[in-house]
Formats: structure tokens, C-alpha cells, sequence
């Protein structure tokens, strides 16, 4: 009997080391640990023993099949890991093959910085107001103090269409269309296209501008001075030097040009602006001694070559994949 | 303009060197860059028209420093036997455009080379030296911003001046060998018989000052200012004496150059200056006194800038200030700001660029702002950007002006299309009225320089005889993955996804899209919505137009129509309490049957039981699709599914005539 024992559980062990794969190991299992393995019928058979032999072989049989049970536990085991590891290994992949997707679409450069700026100015109270492309000489001109045959009209060349309308030069007519409308206060901006009859370089027929003024009782050239200095300081970095230089524009007046210091190009030219002129006022019906305020603009084109130190303006028009991908 | 500094040291005292100098006028007002071999090249601003000249740098350098001007004074030596009265006689028939015009005579010149000082001062100014003449004239306009024109007495008939309107269609040859027509708003100098000079402008070769001249005649003047400016530009001649003219010279620096001028010349080619000089203004020029409030100043600017100092300021410049009662001052303009210093704001200006704007301190606004934040509408364009980025699509930004060329390759009519009367080029001559020409160019672009797979949109405004609109418009060519091993191209259904994707990004729902008939797309192969918008394949005889070497798919949306559709003030929906139950039809379709018309018959006939219908499987002329029943109130029994489903299928059987597999 118990030379059966022994022999059961040794050829047992040898059919569960031996198991290929969890297949093979259930096969041993149901052969040597089931319930019509010959070890399960072996303990059937401790009746049939003698009463001082029964416990001895029982805590034989008992043994070899905690001993049989940890095998198979152990080698299901090692098997389980096995096939994993077999697994895993075939479903390696070359994890530097590109993604899948929908390639992302880019802003355009200039969308990019006409709404970093127009946020800025929104965040200080600002809102948009817009105007027609196609202007009245009225409105690009005459209501900003730049009357008929003036040298000033000179500073703009003008593009003009059928029937003596024009294309906007610049976004400063939405300040008269606005002020005719509604009463101070007003903080508004207007962002848009404008265009020149230019072509170089530096100069595109068609480019963007963002316009802006500030109308209420009391507005100083302070307050210009103020507001400008924290868009600039919010646009480009508190570190940056600005200044403020005296300069022409027949719709203001003191009017001034802001210069932001760029790394290894000096004073850079951003935006111009000033006190808006009483004619301007007296234009729209204001009392210029009632209300004062101040009027910028500036050329987002300029602004985005001197950001991403693009040299070319005609690249933004140009609209080469290659280039618009890196924005 | 260029300021040889040594010429300005002349002029006013001070201590800064050419750099230092350069930062002191531009921070006042006159860009200013200091070159080599110690000249300035200053950027004179056009209302500015004092500052055009040496004296007028020196006048704003004084001001800025302190530093008083020297005053130049005029030697000269007038012959005592001749009269300048009866040897030339001067008629100005046109008062208003001519109120000025004064004349000295200098004989026995002898006409030669200038002294060399005179030709380094000339030459650093970028001025070409001629002779001696000429030099002087020019050497004048330089320092004192006066133009003058020195005749041949000889060459002028009987030395009869008359300034007169040009007669209409009136020709003449100017100095620069140039001919013109002219107007009769055009102000001419002529003798009797011919015209001499287009005032203010140029003179003309037939009576230039030559070697052989003995007698010059030298003419000193102010030109009203608007007619010099349309003369130089109708004759498209631009001087530096048409320049000074237009912007307004001084008036009483016509007498002083004149005087300066005749003495030079004489002292110069040994001429003799004879007695007296031609004077036709009608009377002493009136001053020009603004009323100036002190407190004004400094409540505009926001500044605390003492009288005193304002006072100090306008004396520096030139201005004579009185003190009148309480805080105003009666501020005397002098002659040579009379062009540019009208009113009391134009004070304030000098006042705060000669104090520096950096010394007047920032301060924000004390305000309320009225502020509605973003506009709707701008709003609204930047959340479609978002979308189409995230769907794969570039931004572009094309110019607004297209040429007929783009009209002939897209078919596009010009009937409305808007025209520009004075464009750069032939192919920017005419407002585009659509998005689409400028998109196929620049996927033209793209694709000669081997960029193949094209996924673009731009957001801008199209001009229709009076109408400008804002359009959306995009295109794509090729494949829209990341990775070149995904397989597909951009095909019908990715443009139409993009269309749908757009309309559920603003909430409003896709109108019933019918096949169009537009020419701009391949027939069968292209949507439209109405009023909002087309899409879909691109037009082979188009894609051949553009040599586009693979098929394109577009849409275009008007957005000004688009927006009306989105709703505002979005209310949440109820999550569903109630299970739902699906069914799915297979079906065999006749020919020319549209997915549309079978949803909406599966929506008529299921009623509000119906939550959703969907394709899930199509393949040739086989579709499935999956119909979503739901009761908002209660669980649906089997029954009410069947018995509803069965209709479904009933309808389509019967009214649809498809096949159910």
C-alpha cells in the first residue's frame, strides 16, 4: 500500500513537472488528484485496512495530495506566467511607429496674436465693435480730421473702388461710426483688416490692425500712458522698456508713437496713439470740453514678424503649409 | 532730411555729441539717427513743416537745451544808382494762390563754382552742388526752409514777371527735361510771352541760370500751400521746394531768404545787388493769438507741469506769451508755426512733448467700463476655428483682392463683384465675393512645392455690390492622418462630417440638404443647405483649371446667415429614467433612394417613440440601420416595440418600395 502511494505520487509529480501546458496539466490533475483518480480511490480502500494501519495511510495518502495539490498550484502557475510571457512576447509592437489621428490644424500666426491682444484688452474692460472693409472717404478720412487735398491724406496710400468708396487704411473709421452711435463712456476696441496701396518687404497690401480708444469725462494722457504700458507689459513682459515718444497723427492730439525695447534691435516701433482731437469730437457731436480720450492702434502683422522674427511679410499671405505648421 | 551738425553749431550753442543729440530730438518729437562724419539724418514729421530746415532743428535744440539761438545777421551792399523798380516789374493776378512774391536783381554776376565750405555743407546735406547760383538757393532752402528760384533776367521778356492760373491744357517743359499739361489750378510764373516756372515746383530750362548769365532774378515767395499740393500731384513732381511749399513756409523768412540770398550771391559770383526789392503782399501779416488755460494743460494731461514752466517752454519755441486773467495766458504764434499751431490742444502738445512725455506719470483710467465683453459674433468665429483645428484644418489668411483671372477659372460671375480703381496689380483688382478662389491658389501653392495633403480654411469677409459678408470657406486634398500608414483620403463624407461637425458645434440643426446644382461642384458629387452654405467635390473642370493633380473637397458657409440659427441661453435636457429598445432593418435600396428620405419616413411613421435612427452597416446597394425606441414616462413593453416596429417596416415596404433582406 504504501509503496502504491509512492509510486502514485511520484509518477504524478512527474506528469505535473512534465505538463507542456495548462492543457497537459489538467489531464494530470484529473488523472492523479481528481475524483476518480486512483488516489481518491485509494482512500476509498482505507476500510478495507487494518484498524492501527488506517491512520498511517491515510495521513500518507493525505500527504501526497497536499504534496500533488502544491505542484499543480505551483506549475499552473508557472505555466500561466509562461503563456503570458509567450503572449506579451507576441504581441510586441515597434512603439515608435507614429500615432493614429486626425493630423490637428494650426491658427493662423496672425489669429494667434490678434487674440492674445485682444484678450488683454478685453481682460481691462475693453469690447469689440466692428466696421465695413469698404469705407466713405467720410469716414476714413474726413471724420478724423484728415480733410480733402491735405498733405496729412498723403501718410495713407489709399486703394480706391467703383463708385469713390475705399478700402479702409486703417480701423480708425470704427471710431467715428461708434462715437456717432452711443455716448461715453466708451472702451472699446476694433480689431480688423485694413489696406495700403504698398507692396515690399515689410509692407502688404492687405494687413490686420487692432484699434482702440477710451472716451469718458476726465481721460488724461496719464491714463494713455497707463493703459498702454500694461497691455505691453501683459503682451510682451513686465521686463520689457517702453517708451513714449511725440508724434503726428491729425486725428490726435498730443499724439505719440510707443516703442518697446527689443534684444539686440534697440526701440522697436508698436503702436500709435494719443489724446483724440477735439475736431474728431465736434465731428460726432461731443462737447471736446465735456469729454476727453485717448486712441491706439497698431499692426498685428508688425507685431507677429517681431515675435516669431519672421522677416518677410509676404509669408503670412503666402500661406505655405510648412510655415503655418509651426504656430 | 540731414543736419551737418557743424552747420547746426552755427546756429544754436550747446555741448551734446551727434548721439546724445539724436535721443534729445527724437524723445521731443524728431526721430533722429546720428550718421557718420557727424550729420543728422532727421524724420520731420509732416505737420512739422518749421522743423524742415537747419534753423528749424536749431529753434527745437534750443528749446530742448535751453541754449539760445544766434541770430543771423544780414549784411548787404545795395548799389545806390539802380532801382530794382523799373529795371523788373512783377504782376500777380491770382492773389489767393499766390499772396507772396517778392524779388531782388543781381548784376554782373559772374556764374562759377562755389567755395568749398559751401559745397561740404551741400555735400553733407546730400545736396548736389551746381554753381554758384544755385548753390545759394539751395543752400537756403536747407538752412531757412525757404525755396527760391533764380531766373536769367535776360531770357525774361521786357523782365515782365506775372504769376497767373495756367491756361487750360497749357503745356510745359520743366528743368528736369520733363513735359507737362497743365490745369488751370495750376499756379505758373511767366513772362509775357512764355511760361518760366510751375510755381513752387520747378522752373523750366528756358530761362535757367548759366554760365553766361549776368543778371540773375531772384524770386522769394509763399505759395498757398493746398494748391502747391495738388499741382505736384497732378504732375506727379515732388521737390524739395514743392514740399516746403505745400506744408506752408514762413512768412516772413520769404523777406529774410531773399535778403540772405542776394547777399550770398553777391558776395559769391561779385554780383551787385540793386536797391530795393519787389514786394507784393497786400498787407502786414495779422499774428495769430490763442487763449490758453493753464489748468486745461494739466487736467488733459494728467500732469502737474508749473506756469512758470509752460511759460518757459513756449518762449523757448518761439511763442510770445501774455499773462490774462486768472490762470490763461494769451500765447503770440510766431510766423513760422502759423501752419500747425491753431487752437488751444495744439499748445498742449508743444507743451508736453518739450516737458517729456516720460515725465508725466501712468495711471489707469478712473472709469467705468461699459464693457459687454466679447462680441457675439467674434465669439462665435473663434469657436468654428477651434472646431476646424481640432478637425484638421490650417487657418489660412488670403488677400481680399482676387483678379479676373480667378472669375475665369472658377466660373464665378462678376456682376457684382466690386472693382478697385487704382490696384498694385491686374491680380488684385477685383473683391473677392468668395473664399474658394483664394483657397485653390494657395493649395496650388502647396502642392508645387510638394506639400500633398492640403487641409485649409479661412474666416474673412466677401463684397457683393454693396453687400460684405463674413464666409467660411475650406479645403482639402489628400490624406488627413497623422501617419501616412493609415490609408484614405479626404473624400465626400469627410467634408460633410466637417459640415455637420460645425452645425452641431453651434447648435443648430443641419437644414434638409438637397443635391446642388452649383457649378462650382461635380454634379452628384455636391450638398447644399439652404442659404447657408455648399459643399462637397470640387468641379473636375475646376481641379483642371488649377492644375490641381488630385480631386479637392470644399464647403463654404455664410456665417452672417449661419449665426441668426444659434440659439441662445442653451437649457439642459433630462437624462432618460426609462430603458430604451433597439430594432435593426436590413434593406435592399432602389436606385436614386436617399438615406434622408428613409430617416424621415422611419421619424414620421415612429412617432415620438422614435429617439434615434442610424445607419450601421451599408454595403453596395444593402443598408442596416438601427432604430433607438424610448418612452420618456415608462418602461415599453415588447409589444408596443413590435407592434410599432412592424409599421416601420410596413411603411418602408410600401411607400419606399425597399426590400427588407
Amino acid at each position: 500500500m504504501r509503496e502504491k502511494i509512492e509510486q502514485l505520487k511520484s509518477a504524478a509529480l512527474r506528469q505535473i513537472v512534465a505538463a507542456a501546458d495548462l492543457a497537459a496539466l489538467e489531464e494530470a490533475r484529473v488523472r492523479f488528484a481528481g475524483k476518480n483518480s486512483e488516489l481518491t480511490a485509494l482512500l476509498k480502500t482505507l476500510g478495507t485496512l487494518a484498524a492501527e494501519e488506517r491512520p498511517k495511510v491515510g495521513a500518507l495518502v493525505n500527504e501526497a495530495k497536499t504534496a500533488l495539490e502544491a505542484a499543480l498550484t505551483e506549475k499552473k502557475s508557472a505555466l500561466q506566467q509562461t503563456a503570458q510571457t509567450q503572449k506579451i512576447a507576441a504581441e510586441k509592437l515597434d512603439v515608435t511607429l507614429p500615432g493614429k489621428g486626425l493630423k490637428r490644424g494650426h491658427y493662423h500666426p496672425l489669429t494667434q496674436v490678434m487674440n492674445e491682444a485682444k484678450n488683454i484688452f478685453i481682460r481691462l474692460g475693453f469690447e469689440i465693435a466692428e466696421g465695413p472693409e469698404i469705407e466713405t472717404e467720410y469716414y476714413n478720412f474726413d471724420g478724423l480730421n484728415i480733410p480733402p487735398h491735405h498733405p496729412s491724406r498723403d501718410m495713407w496710400s489709399t486703394l480706391f473702388v467703383e463708385g469713390g468708396q475705399l478700402l479702409r487704411t486703417h480701423t480708425s473709421p470704427v471710431q467715428v461710426r461708434v462715437m456717432e452711435k452711443r455716448k461715453p463712456p466708451l472702451a472699446i476696441i476694433a480689431p480688423g483688416r485694413v489696406y495700403r496701396r504698398d507692396y515690399d518687404a515689410t509692407h502688404s497690401p492687405v494687413f490686420q490692425q487692432l484699434e482702440g480708444f477710451l472716451v469718458n469725462k476726465n481721460v488724461t494722457f496719464g491714463d494713455l500712458k497707463g493703459t498702454l504700458t500694461e497691455f505691453l507689459r501683459q503682451m510682451f513682459g513686465k521686463e520689457r522698456n517702453v517708451r513714449f515718444r511725440p508724434s503726428y497723427f491729425p486725428f490726435t492730439e498730443p499724439s505719440v508713437e510707443v516703442d518697446v525695447e527689443w534684444e539686440g534691435k534697440g526701440w522697436m516701433e508698436i503702436l500709435g496713439s494719443g489724446m483724440i482731437d477735439p475736431n474728431v469730437f465736434k465731428a460726432v457731436g461731443y462737447d471736446p470740453e465735456k469729454f476727453s480720450g485717448f486712441a491706439f492702434g497698431m499692426g498685428i502683422d508688425r507685431i507677429a514678424m517681431l515675435k516669431y522674427g519672421i522677416d518677410n511679410i509676404h509669408l503670412m499671405y503666402e500661406n505655405d503649409l510648412r510655415f503655418l505648421e509651426q504656430f | 532730411m540731414r543736419v551737418p551738425i557743424e552747420w547746426l553749431k552755427e546756429l544754436v550753442s550747446f555741448r551734446a555729441g551727434a548721439d546724445q543729440l539724436a535721443e534729445m530730438l527724437t524723445n521731443g518729437g524728431l526721430e533722429t539717427v546720428a550718421l557718420p562724419d557727424e550729420v543728422l539724418e532727421v524724420d520731420v514729421l509732416p505737420n512739422r513743416a518749421d522743423a524742415w530746415s537747419v534753423r528749424g532743428i536749431a529753434r527745437e535744440v534750443s528749446a530742448l537745451t535751453k541754449f539760445k539761438i544766434n541770430k543771423a545777421k544780414v549784411k548787404i551792399k545795395e548799389t545806390f544808382n539802380k532801382q530794382v523798380k523799373g529795371t523788373v516789374k512783377v504782376e500777380v493776378r491770382d492773389q489767393e494762390l499766390c499772396p507772396r512774391y517778392m524779388a531782388r536783381v543781381i548784376e554782373n554776376v559772374k556764374v562759377g563754382e562755389s567755395p568749398e565750405w559751401l559745397k561740404k555743407r551741400l555735400e553733407l546735406s546730400g545736396i548736389r552742388p551746381i554753381n554758384n547760383v544755385v548753390d545759394v538757393t539751395n543752400y537756403l532752402l536747407h538752412e531757412l526752409g525757404q525755396p527760391m528760384h533764380a531766373f536769367d533776367a535776360a531770357l525774361i521778356k521786357d523782365q515782365f514777371i506775372v504769376v497767373r492760373r495756367a491756361k487750360p491744357g497749357e503745356r510745359v517743359i520743366t528743368l528736369d527735361e520733363k513735359p507737362h499739361e497743365l490745369s488751370k489750378e495750376t499756379l505758373v510764373i511767366a513772362d509775357p510771352e512764355k511760361t518760366i516756372a510751375v510755381a513752387g515746383i520747378m522752373g523750366c530750362a528756358n530761362t535757367e541760370v548759366s554760365s553766361t548769365t549776368r543778371t540773375v532774378i531772384l524770386e522769394s515767395a509763399f505759395f498757398q500751400p493746398v494748391s502747391i499740393h495738388r499741382t505736384a500731384k497732378q504732375i506727379k513732381t515732388r521737390t524739395e521746394s514743392s514740399v516746403r511749399f505745400e506744408h506752408g513756409v514762413d512768412w516772413h523768412a520769404v523777406e529774410e531768404a531773399l535778403d540772405r540770398g542776394a547777399a550770398l550771391i553777391a558776395e559769391l559770383a561779385r554780383g551787385d545787388v540793386l536797391k530795393g526789392k519787389i514786394d507784393t503782399a497786400a498787407a502786414a501779416r495779422k499774428e495769430r493769438v490763442i487763449e490758453l488755460r493753464s489748468a486745461r494743460v494739466n487736467q488733459l494731461l494728467g500732469s502737474e507741469i508749473p506756469v512758470g514752466d509752460m511759460i518757459s517752454i513756449l518762449n523757448r519755441l518761439g511763442f510770445g506769451v501774455k499773462k490774462a486773467e486768472g490762470s490763461k495766458l494769451k500765447v503770440i504764434v510766431p510766423s513760422f508755426r502759423e501752419m500747425d499751431i491753431e487752437r488751444e490742444i495744439d499748445l498742449v502738445e508743444e507743451i508736453a512733448r518739450i516737458w517729456g512725455f516720460n515725465r508725466i506719470e501712468a495711471t489707469m483710467p478712473n472709469t467705468a467700463f461699459p464693457g459687454k465683453g466679447t462680441d457675439r459674433e467674434d465669439l462665435l468665429r473663434q469657436r468654428l476655428r477651434e472646431t476646424l483645428v481640432g478637425c484638421g484644418l490650417n487657418e489660412v489668411q488670403s488677400y481680399s483682392m482676387i483678379g479676373p483671372k480667378e472669375f475665369a477659372r472658377t466660373g464665378l460671375s462678376q456682376e457684382k463683384a466690386v472693382r478697385i480703381t487704382n490696384p498694385l496689380t491686374v491680380e488684385g483688382s477685383i473683391m473677392r465675393t468668395n473664399i474658394l478662389p483664394g483657397l485653390l491658389n494657395i493649395a496650388v501653392h502647396n502642392q508645387n512645392r510638394q506639400v500633398e495633403n492640403v487641409f485649409i480654411f479661412e474666416i474673412g469677409k466677401v463684397f457683393r455690390g454693396k453687400d460684405e459678408r463674413w464666409l467660411l470657406g475650406g479645403l482639402v486634398v489628400g490624406s488627413p492622418f497623422m501617419s501616412a500608414l493609415d490609408k484614405g483620403a479626404a473624400d465626400y463624407s469627410f467634408i460633410k462630417g466637417i459640415v455637420e461637425t460645425l452645425f452641431r458645434e453651434l447648435g443648430v440643426e443641419l437644414p434638409k440638404v438637397v443635391g446642388s446644382n452649383s457649378f462650382l461642384l461635380q454634379p452628384g458629387k455636391g450638398a447644399e443647405a439652404d442659404g447657408l452654405g455648399v459643399w462637397g467635390a470640387l468641379h473636375p473642370t475646376i481641379q483642371r483649371n488649377y492644375e490641381l493633380t488630385k480631386p479637392a473637397f470644399f464647403f463654404e458657409l455664410d456665417l452672417d446667415a449661419l449665426f441668426k440659427l444659434v440659439p441662445t441661453g442653451k437649457r439642459y435636457q433630462q437624462l432618460p429614467k426609462y430603458p430604451s429598445v433597439s430594432r435593426d432593418i436590413s434593406m435592399f435600396l432602389p436606385a436614386g433612394l436617399e438615406h434622408q428620405q428613409i430617416v424621415e419616413l422611419i421619424e414620421r411613421t415612429g412617432g415620438d417613440l422614435v429617439e434615434d435612427v442610424y445607419p450601421f452597416d451599408k454595403y453596395q446597394d444593402s443598408i442596416a440601420y438601427r432604430i433607438v425606441y424610448r418612452h420618456t414616462e415608462r418602461t415599453l413593453t415588447e409589444d408596443e416595440v413590435n407592434k410599432r416596429h412592424q409599421d416601420v417596416v410596413g411603411a418602408l415596404t410600401t411607400k419606399l418600395n425597399v426590400k427588407i433582406r
